[in-house]
């Protein structure tokens, strides 16, 4: 090695160590960061409501559970079931009021769908058989978009359904 | 900066002096054109999805090739994803170490990867292309596709796991011949690559071999999503490491020479491999964030596995910043930035791979923003992702190796590269063009422009009342996408021009680089013995015992994987399949 080489090497070797551990401190600091959704679960994680061996039973108990309404299940919280289906939700169009809690209880009846609520976190895969769930609070009024973002077909992209966002009537 | 000239100019390589390896150099030239004939149909579609988002439909016109987008996004997905980066890889990670080594391959294996590989891509070719297969790269079930897809994806997937059993024969047959010794770098990286990509290859092959094949050919009638979507993304996590790692190898092992430097840490190279393999494995299913069923607790250890797996990719960001660095001092560059200004820019090659790890800082960055679950919902199957991965393997992979095939087609064919001036245009076009649509891709999914979406179909109002907010990024993506274009046909002007009707002149010899430090030395082209315990490294040494790693992360990937399909096992769903394209 030429005196370059063992000054550069040298060098280079502290700095090596210094990075790996500012690597591994920030890494640490992101993953303590997301870490606290996990304690504090805003509800937007997706969980699960349940499993069902035929594929068209979850859309079944989700119908029984009042598709097309939405259901008050408290002085400020809603549930909403919704099925995905080739190439639709049912309910296409879903009234909430501004300010209340709405879980979502969302699963599919033939292939995958993916229920993503525009300008929100919102974001759950359907799943035939499986009943997952988010829950989220629209702090704005007007029309929220439901696009299916996991591929399903020809027609996958015109998958469109609607959250409607209303003013809260004057108590 | 300062006054000081630098050498001007490309590193002069050495010349191949060793004709003996014409077998291996045809062998080689195969798994090259066949990757690249691959990447030529798959970047000469990719333009038009680029249009798609900004809401040209280009669909209508191509009726008679595609039928919808939707096909042809999996022609797109599945050749360069796929048959792409698979030839280019199985055939360098034998043909390096080969050289390096001074060992022959076993050219009945290496072959036979070739043809299975060949007979894999082509049955799914078939598959695509007459339509009854349009179910993405990823094709989750119950999307039902022709049993021609899924056996030509198993038989693709067999064959590009061949290359192991080649290197295990050749490591061993030096090993004898040098007792004693440390794996020379190139050889242990290469090594280490296959190893990951055999074990995650478990999870499609069990998918593709219990389930699809069978379900496919009749002889079972349903099928479990959530079971085979877990399935997949055992492989389809390490599968974006089987991508980028063959393009590491070239930057630790070759490329420092090619700027006129030295490899500045050979132990930690090896370490980050080592790393590579021990963490990718397990952490597959945090392309699941968004998927139910899975449990809280285990969300979060995907999290920190996630954040992990991101730790060697930052130590090959500054391992190779180094060793630049020091071949630009090399040069005669100076200064904070004199060093990267000296650097051979004028070699395509170098070129090519410099500005593919650019893009990388844009890549690496925004996959942390995947990996960290509520931001992932935000993201996740909108544009943001496939923005991401194609400052990944859209520039890292795709450019390291078209800075490859520049050094690799003269060393192969004995011929000159047709312009050197069109190839450099072609990397610079890439570079720009790529980085413009990642940025498009990348900012429109933040208005919830949804991925795989033919959304330039939708009626021109619809497409406007959704997406209109996303105006400045879908055009960004469609300039990009233009912009790659011609750098794809400028590439293979120069590769296919240079294949034809290169000059005839001297094979470069394969640019091997030595290390600053550590116990690998290249002089003439062939690996130095260095032995352990003499000036190999403390680290170097303990990392030689690879089927210690080997078990420890399949024992890491059994432990991450019961837990997830634990529930998935109890619950199964039997659905039937569907064909809807
Ligand atoms: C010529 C330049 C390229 C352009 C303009 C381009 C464009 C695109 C676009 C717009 C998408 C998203 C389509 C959608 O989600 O609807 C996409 C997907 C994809 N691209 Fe590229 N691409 C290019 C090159 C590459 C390269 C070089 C690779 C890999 C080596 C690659 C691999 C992929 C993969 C794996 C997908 C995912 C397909 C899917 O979601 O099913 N692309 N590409
Ligand atoms: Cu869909
Ligand atoms: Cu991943």
């Amino acid at each position: 090695m030429t005196p370059f080489d063992e000054a550069f090497h040298a060098s280079a070797e502290r700095h090596e160590r210094a990075f790996i551990v500012c690597v591994i401190v920030m890494m640490a600091l992101l993953t303590v960061a997301t870490m606290f959704y996990v304690v504090h679960d805003f509800g937007l994680v997706t969980t699960t409501q349940s499993f069902h061996s035929d594929p068209t039973a979850a859309e079944r108990e989700v119908a029984a559970a009042d598709t097309g309404r939405v259901v008050k299940t408290g002085p400020n919280s809603y549930a909403v079931h919704i099925t995905g289906k080739a190439w639709r939700w049912t309910p296409g169009v879903i009234h909430v009021p501004e300010g209340a809690e709405v879980t979502f209880y969302v699963t599919s009846s033939d292939v995958l769908h993916g229920f993503e609520i525009q300008g929100t976190p919102v974001n759950l895969t359907a799943v035939p058989g499986v009943v997952g769930t988010v829950k989220y609070t629209f702090h704005r009024t007007g029309v929220f978009r439901i696009i299916c973002n996991e591929y399903c077909g020809m027609m996958h992209h015109a998958m469109i359904g609607q959250v409607i966002v209303d003013a809260r009537a004057a108590e | 900066m300062s006054g000081r000239a630098f050498t001007p100019g490309p590193v002069v390589y050495p010349v191949e002096t060793d004709e003996g390896w014409r077998p291996e150099r045809r062998m080689m030239l195969l798994f090259l054109i066949a990757g690249f004939c691959a990447l030529l149909i798959g970047a000469s579609i990719g333009p038009l999805q680029a249009l798609n988002y900004d809401g040209v439909n280009a669909y209508p016109a191509l009726r008679s090739i595609f039928h919808t987008y939707y096909q042809g996004l999996t022609v797109h997905g599945v050749l360069n994803g796929y048959v792409f980066t698979f030839f280019v890889t199985c055939g360098l990670l034998v043909y390096l170490p080969a050289r390096e080594l001074g060992q022959r391959p076993s050219m009945a294996l290496w072959g036979a990867c070739f043809g299975l590989m060949a007979v894999g891509a082509l049955s799914l070719i078939y598959a695509m292309f007459d339509n009854s297969s349009s179910v993405l790269w990823t094709f989750y079930p119950p999307l039902k596709g022709s049993p021609f897809f899924y056996l030509g994806m198993t038989i693709l997937t067999l064959g590009s796991v061949q290359p192991l059993p080649v290197l295990l024969k050749m490591r061993a047959a030096w090993k004898r011949a040098h007792p004693g010794c440390v794996t020379p770098l190139v050889t242990y990286m290469s090594l280490v690559t296959m190893l990951m990509w055999a074990l995650a290859g478990v999870g499609a092959l069990s998918e593709l071999i219990l389930q699809l094949d069978p379900w496919s050919l009749g002889l079972i009638g349903t099928i479990d999503p959530m079971i085979n979507r877990t399935l997949f993304w055992l492989t389809g996590h390490p599968i974006v490491y089987f991508w980028l790692m063959p393009a590491y190898i070239s930057w630790y092992g070759l490329l420092s020479r090619q700027a006129g430097g030295k490899l500045a840490s050979d132990p930690m190279a090896r370490m980050t491999f080592a790393l590579l393999l021990i963490f990718s494995l397990p952490v597959g299913s945090h392309h699941q964030f968004s998927d139910p069923g899975f449990s809280q607790i285990w969300r979060a250890i995907l999290v920190v596995l996630t954040m992990s797996v991101a730790i060697p990719s930052i130590i090959t960001a500054f391992t190779l910043g180094l060793s630049l660095e020091y071949a630009g001092r090399m040069r005669g560059g100076s200064g904070l930035v004199g060093w990267f200004r000296a650097l051979p820019w004028s070699d395509p090659s170098v070129a090519a791979q410099v500005l593919g790890a650019l893009t990388f800082i844009l890549g690496g960055a925004t996959g942390i923003v995947n990996g960290s679950w509520e931001l992932d919902a935000i993201v996740h199957n909108t544009t943001f992702v496939p923005g991401h991965f194609h400052v990944t393997v859209g520039s890292v992979t795709a450019m390291t190796f078209m800075g490859l095939a520049f050094w690799m087609i003269p060393h192969l064919t004995g011929r000159k590269l047709i312009s050197r001036r069109i190839a450099l245009f072609s990397v610079w076009t890439w570079f720009v063009g790529m980085s413009i649509f990642a940025i498009g891709m990348q900012w429109a999914g933040l208005y919830g422009l949804p991925r795989r979406a033919w959304v330039s179909a939708l009626p021109h109002d619809t497409y406007h009342a959704l997406y209109g907010v996303a105006a400045t990024p879908t055009t960004l993506i469609a300039v990009g996408g233009v912009i790659l274009w011609v750098a794809t046909y400028s590439f293979f002007l120069v590769f296919f021009g240079t294949l034809l009707f290169g000059r005839r002149a001297d094979r470069p010899a394969v640019p091997f680089a030595q290390a600053l430090s550590g116990p690998v030395s290249h002089e003439t082209g062939v690996a130095i013995p260095v032995a352990t315990g003499h000036g190999a490294s403390v680290l170097a040494n303990r990392l030689e015992h690879v089927w210690a790693l080997v078990g420890l992360t399949a024992v890491a990937t059994v432990a991450a994987y019961v837990p997830i399909l634990w529930p998935f096992l109890h619950n199964v769903t039997h659905s039937p399949g569907w064909v809807l394209w």
